[in-house]
């Protein structure tokens, strides 16, 4: 159970406050995976940075009594100028762990991207990134209660997909996703539920296909 | 500060100071590494930058005909205003970047803005007093007398100064959040605060009548008390405790309310 209370979240613009999330209330029970939905801009990554403890609502709280993982993305999270073992060794240290080389050799192991392993993050390509990123929360046995990925399955290889995605069923059996993701086919391979984000507030809804119905109808122009 | 107390990760349980020290160990790793491991000459410049300064001046008051400046070696009165004078003008440009070239790891939330900017404070006062310490040895060696006279209050002025540093800094962060331009402010004032902070002059070789023109710097106060503290025969005529000491608080206090007031922004 993840409980939103009051939250508001706005960005100052020369506009002034623009509103990603206005009051919203709501209790999202965690025994399905939830794929999130919205067109671009509508606050899919804020949400899940929200969710992540990487941004601070403008007003309110998020509670759980969930372990909550950090979000899982393409940006933020891996630092461009560090080496993909020196952001996993930085990821072990923060989280305590004081024996970061079995961390390395595992996260290396999963990442598969050779020497480039020892080289700055900024000289990744996209699927490179999202392969030590998820590979981060593979080596740890931090036992998430909660996955949030965005959009990062889908910048991987063939290969990466079928390892991600056995290593999301295997490994994580008790752990629910919440996932950001424009492929309906993605969403629906792991999620089984929705959320919906339109008119600043957050949708519900048990089935994902009955959230898919609801976002064709109001974003998809026919 | 919304409340994410209940959303923690599985790793060792820790309790809020640990997690900040095991942040902090982990920054530190990570910039001391980009610091000194990306050139092995990194340890070598820390030292060499102050000894190269000091050598310039040291010759030019050689040439006039100076052995002494206000009845100090050359050489101890140049090193005993270099040094402090580098802490804080190194300490306000790394400070004031800490939050902003960091933000790729504030994605974790045992990450708080204000780690990187302890982090570097750590790292820059532990440079500060080993480089202190090497050139003192070294001094001690070449035959001058370099124990401080008085430890405790040559220990308060360096105190301060850190104090002032860590508040301004953490100011200068949200000025750099505001605006982009802040560094290359920064450095329009620090760099003719090298001439008027005493750093190889003392108050009293400059009549009293002008004294009023520097009064109002802080470093300058600090480096003729911690002058004073170092050396018998120097004594401070305008060096005072209590305005540093109100100056500190005052920065102190600036630094943690601009902190408090845009912490929010700074993750974003």
């Amino acid at each position: 159970m993840i409980m939103f209370k009051q939250l508001s979240k706005y960005y100052p613009t020369k506009q002034g406050r623009r509103y990603i999330f206005k009051d919203v209330n709501l209790s999202l029970p965690m025994d399905k995976s939830i794929g999130v939905l919205g067109p671009n801009g509508a606050g899919k990554s804020t949400l899940i940075k929200i969710l992540g403890g990487a941004d601070y609502p403008s007003k309110g709280k998020v509670t759980s009594p969930l372990k909550v993982s950090w979000p899982l993305g393409l940006r933020g999270g891996l630092q461009g100028s560090m080496s993909g073992r020196e952001n996993v060794r930085f990821v072990a240290r923060i989280h305590g762990f004081t024996d970061t080389k079995m961390v390395e050799e595992k996260v290396s192991d999963f990442a598969e991207i050779g020497i480039y392993f020892d080289e700055p993050v900024k000289t990744y390509s996209s699927g490179m990134r999202a392969r030590v990123a998820f590979g981060l929360t593979m080596a740890f046995d931090f036992d998430f209660d909660v996955l949030l990925v965005d959009e990062l399955t889908a910048v991987g290889d063939t290969n990466f997909k079928k390892k991600s995605e056995k290593v999301l069923k295997n490994k994580y059996e008790n752990t629910k996703v919440i996932m950001v993701n424009h492929s309906a086919n993605e969403l629906k391979k792991y999620c089984q539920a929705g959320l919906l984000i339109k008119d600043q507030n957050l949708h519900y809804f048990d089935e994902l296909d009955h959230a898919l119905q609801e976002y064709q109808s109001c974003y998809v122009t026919h | 500060m919304p409340s994410f107390s209940e959303l923690t990760h599985a790793a060792p349980s820790r309790n809020a100071f640990k997690i900040m020290c095991d942040t902090v160990h982990a920054l530190l790793m990570r910039e001391v590494k980009a610091r000194f491991g990306s050139s092995k000459l990194g340890y070598f410049w820390a030292v060499a930058e102050p000894i190269a300064q000091a050598a310039v001046l040291g010759l030019l008051f050689t040439l006039i005909g100076r052995t002494s400046l206000a009845n100090v070696p050359v050489v101890l009165f140049l090193f005993t205003g270099i040094l402090p004078f580098k802490l804080f003008s190194k300490l306000l440009p790394q400070l004031s970047l800490g939050i902003a070239s960091n933000k790729a790891l504030f994605a974790y939330r045992q990450v708080a803005p204000i780690d990187p900017v302890i982090t570097r404070l750590v790292i820059e006062i532990a440079t500060y007093a080993i480089v202190y310490m090497v050139i003192m040895a070294v001094l001690a060696w070449l035959g001058f007398d370099v124990v401080p006279d008085q430890l405790l209050p040559f220990f308060m002025a360096n105190g301060l100064l850190i104090i002032i540093s860590f508040g301004l800094g953490l100011a200068l962060c949200a000025a750099v959040q505001q605006w982009d331009d802040t560094p290359k402010l920064l450095s329009m004032v620090t760099t003719p605060m090298f001439y008027v902070s005493g750093v190889f002059f003392a108050a009293t070789m400059i009549p009293a009548q002008y004294w009023y023109l520097l009064n109002w710097n802080p470093i300058f106060h600090i480096i003729e008390l911690s002058r004073d503290a170092y050396f018998e025969s120097y004594t401070t005529p305008v060096g005072d405790w209590q305005y540093v000491t109100l100056f500190a608080l005052g920065s102190l206090f600036l630094g943690l309310g601009l902190y408090r007031i845009n912490r929010v922004r700074f993750s974003a």
